[in-house]
């Protein structure tokens, strides 16, 4: 479904991605995993059209998406969620949302019918499969840090998309919050046939839930492969993870 | 959320609005619908700025434009009055789309010194071209429709034309270009994340601000037949922004209030002495001193407390 | 009109004159917007103020000795004006935002100017330039005035000065260090708030020089802050916030393209700077040279 192939972005003179490799296909769970400063943050904005590449390639379901901007990239089908959450503080958890959504249902230029009355029920299905029903009317900016997480998530389901991208969605959690919040990602993908692509540091969560990951250090790709290959694989043992 | 509270409020005040002109003097009267325009042009402002988070450092440029537009095609072609009516706005508008254009590309800071650069030159082409525009003589004794051409009846007009555009802006604030307008104010990276074209946005927003500027320019030729080349000059750009954040910019009729309080002080204390800059002036640093929220702000914050928290919300 | 190239250099030169005044003031207010992060809208009526009291002080010597006094003197006055304004006011708004900060100022150039109209009164005054620098020379064949010459060589002596401050003095260079990060200079133990106070007073001290110098080469009117600051602040913003060299830059652009549209098209010369002015904006939105912002 997604095709990364040769990524290289450099910001004057320091080179955060080297050439990325990645591949993702439909209705797999792939992680990316490498050590900070590896460059898996700029590979998601790079993706996600928030950054320009230098050079390489992202082919999205067989289309080239190296040069669209962010708004015609979540179109195509890709949405994602911030490492630092990236939400709208003054306004509701169901505006929050909504934005989204109506964003999906290219009605955000609407000028005429009050904003209240529309995409109510697709905006409070995500709001229920999050478990954030209850908050629907507290102001984003006052949610503890975890449920600001679990709208950060609900806010890229918002458009409906069929690859989510969600850059470390459990920093910062609490063990019972992460275990919650990825068992509920899991389910999410099993129920809207989500693709999920997915960066973290805790170990335990990548391998227990993605199907291929990737490696990567100093911008590059060191592989890509199923968990017990990259558990056994020489280079990120060394490299990543401490040569267990 | 329109309670019927305060929708009964506003009927209210409306009323007392509509028959004011049957007993008052004729000076507050006019006091009046020149408070209209004002509010009118403040609550245009308000919507970039206060909604969509953007700097128009120049808003009185369409302001202006409006007003010039209306009053050349009243004195310089014989076509039908209301037409100019129309041309007004539509030309602040599209005055409005070519400086948006060119300033949606710059973020805050630099969007305004665009704008102030941009505006600026109109200015100075007005301000010089004294054949065509009357440069800083101006143009006076513009005649208006019979229909508008006494104090009263020009003071219904703008009070109509007011009540009108005051609930067209309120329901585009709160139609989902509105809230589009405000997430972008928000957080335009996530609106671009979640497929929306921040810039569309921006530039449809300075639109409508500007279609509303170019209202308000018809509205002051309306009521005092003449333009001025000040309406384009940087000073009623920022006086504009002051009533705005004097009646606190978060909320809806914040810049109504921010209007009022400005015209009236000008023109009060402006009765008194002839030094009312300076009074003004001072006014203007205690309010930054003490209510950083505004006027109406302030008063939310002392009467209501339970609507502090939709206060807070604006912060 | 044909112009020969005496002329056109001549009316080169009246621009080059014009600029040196447009870079005293705008070197000031870049200073007091790098250093202190105050967008002064009050610098364009301390202009106005230096103008006024070098009209008065100049009628109250007889001859010439008043403007070469009131060169001296009518910039200290502003300064102490400034002074006076950072220490009861400003030094208790650095921490607001920048909106506030303009605003604040604002306010305090329309009381200001308030005071300069009940000062002065409301009607036109006019300096004439001391014996010394009446008059014109011929340069090239066509005639150029001796006080043009005079701000062509003043110019770039102030511009040495400021220079001289900011790079070679203790002061100037703690401005500078404080201009890019305020909060590190604070670290240091340096007091800031004199590093500002001092900082804000020799910003206003060249606007109330820049006044001075323009008193003989135009009415003094009110109302000149305005038309001024809008001007002094553009070409501050083409220059480069903050940057001394982009005021100068910013002010040869705006105070040249002025004469020659003089030259070309008189009507409607003041709009030749404003079009060079939005020409810079598209094509380098953040200003020519680096700004400290």
């Amino acid at each position: 479904m997604l095709q990364v192939e040769g990524l290289k972005k450099s910001f004057d003179d320091f080179l955060a991605v080297n050439g990325a490799n990645l591949t993702v296909g439909q209705g797999e769970i792939v992680a990316v995993i490498g050590p900070n400063g590896a460059g898996k943050t700029t590979l998601f904005n790079l993706i996600t059209g928030a950054l320009k590449r230098d050079r390489g390639r992202i082919i999205f379901k067989g289309e080239e998406i190296s040069e669209l901007p962010p708004y015609d990239i979540c179109k195509k089908g890709i949405s994602r969620s911030y490492q630092i959450v990236n939400i709208f503080p003054r306004l509701t958890v169901f505006e929050n949302v909504q934005v989204a959504v109506l964003s999906y249902q290219r009605r955000s230029s609407n000028l005429f019918r009050p904003a209240q009355s529309l995409a109510v029920k697709e905006t409070r299905s995500i709001l229920e499969s999050m478990g954030l029903s209850g908050k629907e009317k507290s102001i984003a900016g006052s949610l503890s840090h975890g449920d600001q997480k679990i709208l950060e998530i609900a806010i890229a389901l918002g458009n409906e998309p069929e690859l989510l991208i969600l850059d470390e969605p459990t920093a910062g959690m609490s063990p019972e919050e992460t275990q919650a919040t990825m068992e509920l990602v899991k389910r999410l993908g099993n129920q809207r046939g989500l693709t999920i692509l997915f960066c973290e540091h805790d170990m335990d969560i990548v391998f227990s839930i993605a199907q291929s990951i990737m490696v990567m250090g100093h911008g590059q790709t060191i592989v890509q492969g199923t968990p017990e290959a990259i558990r056994s694989n020489k280079e990120v043992q060394e490299a990543y993870l401490g040569g267990e | 959320m329109v309670h019927l509270k305060s929708l009964g409020l506003v009927a209210g005040i409306l009323v007392v609005l509509f028959i004011l002109p049957l007993f008052a003097p004729r000076f507050y009267v006019y006091i009046l619908a020149l408070i209209y325009v004002t509010a009118l042009l403040a609550m245009s402002l308000n919507m970039v700025v206060g909604y969509g988070g953007m700097f128009q450092f120049h808003h009185g440029v369409f302001y202006g434009v409006g007003a010039y537009a209306v009053a050349l095609m009243l004195t310089k072609t014989s076509m039908p009055m209301w037409i100019g009516f129309i041309v007004g706005p539509a030309v602040a508008a599209v005055t409005g789309l070519i400086i948006g254009w060119f300033c949606v590309r710059l973020t805050r800071l630099y969007f305004g010194m665009l704008q102030i650069s941009l505006g600026s030159l109109i200015w100075a082409i007005v301000f010089r071209w004294y054949s065509f525009t009357g440069g800083d003589d101006g143009i006076h004794g513009i005649r208006m429709p019979s229909l508008i051409s006494s104090l009263n009846s020009s003071y219904y007009f703008i009070l109509i034309i007011l009540v009108v555009c005051l609930i067209l802006m309120y329901m585009i604030i709160k139609s989902p270009f509105g809230s589009t307008l405000q997430a972008i104010r928000d957080n335009s990276q996530r609106c671009e994340a979640v497929g929306i074209n921040v810039r569309r946005y921006q530039l449809g927003g300075i639109v409508v601000a500007t279609f509303f500027a170019g209202v308000a320019g018809v509205l002051f030729v309306a009521l005092e037949r003449s333009v001025f080349a000040e309406m384009l000059f940087w000073v009623l750009s920022l006086e504009i922004f002051i009533m705005c954040l004097l009646g606190g910019w978060f909320t809806f009729a914040g810049p109504i209030l921010g209007a009022a309080i400005t015209v009236a002080l000008r023109t009060f204390v402006g009765r008194y002495t002839e030094y009312w800059t300076l009074i003004l002036g001072v006014m203007l640093i205690l309010v930054i001193f003490f209510l950083p929220e505004g006027v109406m702000g302030f008063f939310q914050d002392l009467f209501k407390p339970k609507v502090k928290e939709a206060a807070e919300r604006g912060k | 009109m044909t112009f020969g190239p005496a002329e056109l250099i001549c009316q080169l030169l009246v621009g080059i004159s014009r600029s040196m005044i447009l870079f005293i003031v705008c070197a000031g207010l870049s200073f007091v917007l790098g250093v202190l992060r105050i967008p002064n809208i009050a610098h364009g009526t301390l202009y106005m103020i230096g103008a006024f009291a070098t009209f008065s002080i100049t009628i109250m010597f007889a001859g010439s000795a008043g403007f070469w006094i009131a060169l001296i003197v009518a910039p200290l006055l502003v300064a102490v004006v400034s002074l006076v304004a950072e220490r009861a006011l400003f030094c208790h708004l650095y921490q607001r935002e920048h909106l506030m900060l303009l605003l604040f100022t604002f306010a305090i150039s329309l009381i200001l100017g308030d005071l300069v109209k009940i000062v002065w009164g409301a009607e036109y005054k006019s300096v004439s330039a001391p014996a010394l620098l009446k008059g014109s020379i011929s340069l090239l064949g066509a005639s150029f005035p001796r006080y043009n010459l005079f701000l062509i060589l003043v110019g770039p002596l102030v511009a040495i000065a400021v220079w001289l401050f900011t790079n070679k003095t203790k002061i100037g260079k703690i401005s500078r260090a404080a201009a890019v990060d305020r909060e590190m200079v604070g670290v240091l133990g340096i007091n800031v708030s004199w590093v500002f106070a001092i900082a804000f007073v020799i910003g206003c001290y060249l606007a109330g020089l820049g006044g001075a110098l323009v008193a003989p080469t135009v009415s003094i009117t009110l109302g000149m802050d305005h038309t001024l600051i809008i001007e002094a602040f553009l070409i501050v913003i083409i220059g480069g916030l903050g940057n001394m060299w982009g005021a100068l830059v910013g002010s040869l652009i705006f105070g040249i393209t002025h004469s020659f549209g003089v030259l070309f098209w008189p009507q409607f010369a003041i709009v030749f700077p404003y079009i060079a002015v939005v020409i810079v904006l598209l094509l380098r939105p953040k200003g020519l040279l680096k700004s400290v912002w």
